[in-house]
């Protein structure tokens, strides 16, 4: 099967890799749908691929062994998911899922080590793109402690809609309350509260984003600079 | 197991719930309620914001009424002195 070539992928990481990096990653590219609920890589479970998403979120999730949960950070189309294998890791203790429908390209962990070996800048950018997620799940953890509901969904819808194509998201508010780890009615509440001053209109199972700069001004420092840090490092973000 | 909806009840109105809830029976329902209501009511504190809304109506999937919750149910007995 032909792979496809730079100038027709979408993944933000991919793109902006010199020639030289995607040659020697472009050949092991697969195409694959990614449907809702697709689990990409279960904890604890070996690594096998790592996924580069065109479109769509994923999501990282940790829990424990009585299911709560709550989400550690999220990725579309400007990251990929099992870097775990770069930095040396065969599995990791958190589950990736797919939350929003959309597609890209999967790539064996074996080809994307030797990808990376043969290829010094395509390290170096991936490595870059684990230094942001880091930063974004370090802005989580500041977010879950200083924010209340409302304003920690502010900033989720937000991340949302930095990987989604036009201003509206399908989720529902059971899902929200499982990324978030709140009640259900917490996140109806506070959907109620974010749409009364304007920012939103929140449907059944879509949440459009009506006013996006006053929702980062209720975000309230809590989102942008993660995503400022991909911009700065790595390319066009959102 | 049955869907349950915990609309809330505030001044003016209610906020529905859109989606509901898989509980296995109502006494399931309303403890959900509670937690939902315990989580609302923290919020409020912190915030220093009156919460929204002031109890729960618990309804079937049909839109039966089944119970009302009232948050102050979700207060641990002699919290404060309202009196």
């Amino acid at each position: 099967m032909p792979h496809p070539t730079q100038s027709f992928v979408r993944n933000g990481l991919l793109s902006v890799i010199d020639a030289e990096a995607y040659a020697a990653i472009g050949p092991h590219l697969e195409p694959v749908d990614l449907p809702k609920g697709t689990v990409l890589i279960e904890a604890g479970v070996p690594f096998t691929h790592a996924y580069f998403f065109n479109s769509g979120i994923g999501s990282i999730v940790v829990s424990t062994a009585d299911s709560r949960r709550v989400e550690a950070g999220i990725f579309g189309r400007e990251g990929l998911s099992g870097f775990g294998c770069l930095l040396g890791a065969d599995q990791c203790p958190q589950t990736t899922m797919v939350q929003v429908d959309g597609e890209g390209y999967r790539v064996s962990i074996e080809a994307l080590r030797s990808a990376c070996q043969q290829s010094n800048s395509l390290r170096e950018t991936l490595l870059r793109y684990v230094h942001v997620f880091i930063s974004q799940t370090s802005y989580t953890a500041l977010s879950n402690v200083n924010q209340s509901v409302d304003g920690r969904l502010a900033r989720w819808l937000l991340m949302c809609h930095d990987r989604v194509t036009g201003d509206d998201i399908a989720l529902t508010h059971e899902f929200l309350s499982i990324m978030l780890a709140v009640q259900r009615p917490s996140v109806t509440t506070a959907l109620h509260m974010i749409e009364g001053y304007g920012f939103i209109k929140a449907r059944r199972s879509n949440i459009r984003i009506v006013d996006r700069d006053a929702l980062i001004d209720f975000a309230d420092g809590m989102y942008g600079t993660p995503e400022a840090e991909y911009r700065r490092l790595i390319g066009p973000f959102g | 197991m049955s869907r349950f909806y915990l609309h809330q009840q505030f001044a003016n109105g209610l906020i529905e719930d859109p989606d509901g809830t898989e509980a296995v029976d109502l006494t399931a329902a309303k403890h959900e309620a509670i937690l939902a209501a315990r989580q609302l009511l923290a919020n409020a504190i912190l915030t220093g914001v009156l919460p929204l809304g002031t109890a729960f109506q618990i309804t079937d999937e049909a839109g039966r009424m089944l119970v009302t919750v009232p948050f102050s149910d979700a207060l641990p007995p002699g919290f404060i002195d309202t009196d």
